[in-house]
């Protein structure tokens, strides 16, 4: 386990002391114009110390990262324009499905690829994906996948065999998700994948990276 | 305001009934999680939503709006976790559905790694 660094310290502080604000009912006493001083003061020192506990689990790179205000407003138009609305689909299709009587499922699991580079962005695609009816993400891999290349032209007097052994197969790392499909449209990845994930991802893709 | 605040719960109850009618008619373990997950999702949104509603032109509170809200927050960010970890368990321990599910990777990649 990493020693946390100063930046991450202050970062998880500064969000514990804004969730502290908010439920202690802080926040209005502020806006109000009456701030409690006491309140506000223990506050602070529980949130630098929890900081200074918990920041190793929470961050591990760039610790100010969500705090640049583009990427913050990015975040909270995913959370109330992209996905509220694909929640109501998905939460409209699966109770008509469960109130038909003919129970139309069709269950199976799928493997999807997911090209996101941050931690944080592949964790919150699974959530988004699990707290949507219909699918739930069960699991995330790393694989070793082959690059898809252009075909090597052939020199004089080699042979197709010649040229594989002489240019060694590059890979490349991908992540994959299975997500159980309560009704499997496709078992193609790469169309599932659109049909489950994709606007989703592009929201993600946006706030993280 | 008081239309707005009926709309949104009776959204809720009616998402929570459909939720409640999949738990018993689905037939294996996987899908009744999926119809938990409506019961989890819209039916709790939708009962937080109208009690913001009302907290805030109703009651004229902003303290429990921030509250409603947060918990609202804590909820979304919590609830899928579980979601997942029972499936995940549930599968890793030899639960299977007993229809054939139309495609099972996850299956064929756990028995070559074995």
């Amino acid at each position: 386990m990493k020693k946390a660094s100063i930046p991450a310290v202050i970062s998880t502080a500064l969000i514990c002391y804004i969730f502290w604000l908010l439920i202690s009912g802080g926040l209005v006493a502020l806006i109000k114009g009456a701030p409690d001083v006491r309140n506000l003061i223990v506050g602070l020192i529980v949130s630098i110390f929890v900081g200074l506990f918990s920041a190793r689990f929470f961050i591990h790179k760039d610790a100010f990262y969500l705090w640049n205000p583009a990427r913050f407003v990015q975040l909270l138009y995913y959370c109330i324009c992209i996905f509220p609305v694909e929640l109501f689909k998905a939460n409209l299709d699966v109770a008509l499905r469960a109130l038909n009587p003919a129970l139309p499922i069709n269950p199976g699991i799928v493997k999807v690829p997911v090209d996101l580079k941050s931690e944080y962005g592949e964790a919150m695609l699974a959530n988004s994906i699990t707290l949507t009816p219909g699918t739930i993400t069960m699991d995330i891999v790393e694989e070793e996948v082959p690059v898809e290349e252009a075909p090597v032209e052939l020199l004089e007097g080699e042979t197709e065999e010649d040229a594989a052994e002489a240019v060694p197969v590059r890979t490349k790392k991908q992540t994959f998700y299975y997500i159980h499909w309560i009704d499997v449209a496709a078992e193609d990845p790469k169309a599932a994948g659109d049909m489950i994930k994709g606007t989703l991802e592009k929201g993600v893709r946006r706030i993280f990276d | 305001m008081r239309i707005v605040v009926d709309i949104l719960i009776v959204i809720s109850i009616f998402f929570a009934f459909a939720g409640v009618v999949g738990m018993l008619r689905m037939p294996d373990a996987f899908t009744r999680m999926q119809s938990s997950t409506n019961i989890a999702t819209m039916g709790v949104l939708g009962v937080i939503l109208g009690g913001v509603v009302y907290a805030a032109f109703g009651l004229h509170e902003p303290e429990m709006v921030v509250k409603l809200l947060v918990l609202g927050v804590f909820y979304i960010i919590t609830n899928p976790i579980s979601g997942h970890a029972i499936c995940r368990g549930a599968y890793r321990h030899g639960v299977r559905p007993k229809k054939e599910m139309k495609c099972d990777k996850y299956g064929e990649d756990l028995v070559e790694d074995k």
